[in-house]
């Protein structure tokens, strides 16, 4: 894909921030090396993006990022100019990933960004929409911060769209800040989401992801700790449409003391649909106390659905708790039968089944629920 | 017409073994029957297949229930027609709510007899009075079904949805292994307070001490998949003391 990447095609975004060109034109160098992410690289085994973008014409595509109450006290909006006056900023994720392709060609091209900054605490949850419109690369940029002792809920809303999506995300929480994330994902473009946190001490991040994607979706976190205390629960529901693959990849990265991950999946996949499933905790040197869990249960409601599960982790001490535990198959006979015996016919019976393993990680009164298909609520 | 129950001359295999050998058994209306055996002669096959559990073949022989063939039948029609199985080894059920679960087994048993599905409140005040029988709190309801009950919390779930859902026949697949002394009375009490003219009860156990609380009718002998005697309660007697030796060689 990369011989037919002409910049001239991306002039628009050049126009709209003329300083960050020299920036702009040495990310599109390190992407020409490093190439679109493909099945030879480790972390996209399981997502060749070169090969499932080739046919997407490149040009700029229309994305928006609407917000529901950016007027609410305490919440500060800007635009793409903050990039323009924050350079490093803009260039940051590069210090986190400094051999991914996606976030190379998300600096090379990006054309549209908010910036959130939530100063105080919030009593209603901010939400964002992220729509695209008309085919193309759309190329998005969001970077949330949160304010020392701040507590906030954002949720994040994907829907339809065309082309490709190539996101990159930011949030930063600053000391003894909390955030909860809830995020829908029902894409019917290519789509790809890096998503960056960064830990101050004493934080709390919780993501809970409804991914029912129509098309094929990448889902990649980086929890940086990188201060103490601080506590990550990431939980995802995956859904894809049939003959569609949903691929998550999250990392923890540990780099301070007393910190504590979990990571869960639950996946339900029917005719063709592939789910992915990897996830790294990765505990340094000089740290000690550190919690992680992996936790991933797939059911396969066809004979042709796959899930791919790669559980890791790298532990470089003692003082460290890990666990993690994998299921993938079919639903388990006995409850089918246990539900039977009291009088639910079989589909009753799956049915409930599948609403208990999803109701786990999303309840009757979370706010992803009205977005679940009516069979599962 | 009083028989609830009538199997005659069953034979059943699980892939090529055959657990259950010409076996004849008649439950009417009103009995208590209890099956005691050695582990492995068959009882819980046996309760399996009265409910309709997949993974066994009828080699040869019928099951009526209240006049109708019960093998056609698929576990939830059994269900629905008045068969309950108390299972030995409740499953859990993640994700789903104890007290929902028990409204929609009850709702689906209404349905099938063509009523409405029962009332909240009237659901709430029927849970609450068999709970408080049976000693179960109020927060078990609203945790997840089974998830993390000990085997004396399982077993008086069981209870709990037997009492609510009121089956004509009720199969207790060693519903007194797991529980405490203070547990097993008042589950046994429990469930013998349901006996009636119009309700039968099949007890399988290992031992007399149920049946000294769940007084049976007849008490039968399995062995190796058949009825090798039946008799009275003096027979679960000989079994406490003697073992099942006598009938093993008979």
């Amino acid at each position: 894909m990369l011989n037919n990447l002409v910049l001239e095609n991306f002039d628009q975004s050049f126009l709209k921030s003329p300083s960050l060109i020299d920036e702009r034109k040495k990310a599109f160098s390190n992407l020409k090396k490093i190439g679109m992410p493909n099945k030879k690289v480790e972390n996209w085994k399981y997502t060749d993006l070169d090969n499932l973008t080739k046919s997407i014409e490149f040009k700029p595509g229309i994305i928006n990022l609407e917000l529901s109450n950016q007027e609410s006290k305490g919440i500060n909006v800007r635009e793409f100019d903050y990039f323009i006056k924050n350079k490093a900023q803009y260039l940051n994720p590069i210090k986190i990933l400094e051999n991914e392709g996606v976030v190379y060609l998300n600096i090379s091209y990006s054309n549209e960004a908010k910036v959130i900054e939530i100063k105080e605490i919030q009593s209603q949850p901010l939400i964002i929409n992220i729509i695209s419109e008309g085919p193309g690369f759309s190329l998005p940029r969001l970077k949330i911060d949160v304010f020392p002792e701040i507590e906030a809920e954002i949720h994040l809303i994907y829907l339809g769209g065309e082309g490709f999506i190539n996101q990159l995300t930011e949030v930063n929480l600053q000391k003894n800040s909390k955030i909860k994330l809830f995020r829908v994902n029902k894409s019917s473009a290519v789509h790809s989401e890096t998503f960056l946190t960064y830990l101050d001490s004493n934080t709390n991040i919780s993501l809970v992801n409804l991914s029912m994607p129509e098309n094929n979706s990448r889902f990649q976190v980086y929890n940086s700790f990188q201060g103490r205390n601080s506590f990550s629960n990431f939980k995802s529901v995956s859904i894809p449409k049939d003959n569609c693959h949903d691929d998550f990849l999250v990392h923890n990265l540990h780099k301070s003391s007393n910190c504590e991950s979990n990571v869960g999946i639950r996946s339900i996949l029917n005719k063709g649909a592939v789910c992915s499933f990897q996830a790294l905790v990765d505990v340094e040197l000089n740290t000690s106390s550190s919690k992680a869990e992996q936790d991933c249960k797939a059911i396969l409601l066809h004979e042709n659905a796959t899930m791919n599960a790669k559980p890791e982790m790298k532990i470089f001490n003692d003082d460290v708790v890990c666990k993690h535990g994998t299921t993938i198959g079919t639903l388990d006979k006995e409850q089918i039968f246990y539900l039977q015996s009291r009088g639910l016919d079989k589909i009753s019976a799956e049915k409930i089944l599948l609403q208990g393993i999803i109701k786990n990680y999303i309840s009757d009164e979370s706010p992803l629920n009205s977005f679940l298909p009516k069979v599962y609520q | 017409m009083n028989n609830f129950l009538k199997i005659q001359n069953l034979s059943v295999k699980v892939e090529n073994k055959k657990i259950i050998n010409d076996l004849n058994l008649d439950i009417k209306k009103g009995e208590v029957h209890a099956i005691m055996g050695p582990n492995g002669s068959g009882k819980s096959t046996l309760s399996n297949v009265l409910a309709g559990k997949s993974g066994y073949t009828i080699i040869e022989g019928s099951v009526d229930f209240c006049g109708e063939d019960l093998i056609s039948l698929e576990p939830n029609e059994r269900a629905n027609k008045g068969i309950f199985l108390a299972f030995q080894y409740p499953v859990e059920i993640p994700g789903v709510t104890n007290i929902n679960f028990i409204k929609t087994a009850l709702d689906s048993n209404r349905k099938f007899r063509g009523l409405d599905p029962i009332k909240p409140g009237d659901f709430l005040k029927l849970v609450k009075e068999k709970s408080e029988i049976l000693g179960i709190p109020e927060d078990r309801l609203k945790r997840q079904l089974n998830v993390g009950f000990s085997g004396g919390e399982k077993k008086r779930n069981e209870a709990l949805q037997l009492m609510v859902l009121n089956p004509l026949l009720a199969i207790l697949d060693e519903t007194d292994s797991g529980l405490d002394v203070d547990a097993f009375k008042i589950v046994a009490d429990t469930i013998n307070s349901t006996r009636s003219n119009d309700n039968s009860l099949l007890v399988i156990t290992h031992y007399q001490r149920l049946l000294e609380r769940i007084k049976p009718d007849i008490v039968h002998i399995f062995i190796d998949g058949s009825i090798v005697e039946s008799g009275g309660p003096e027979l679960a007697a000989e079994i406490e003391n003697n073992g099942f030796e006598r009938f093993a060689n008979a």
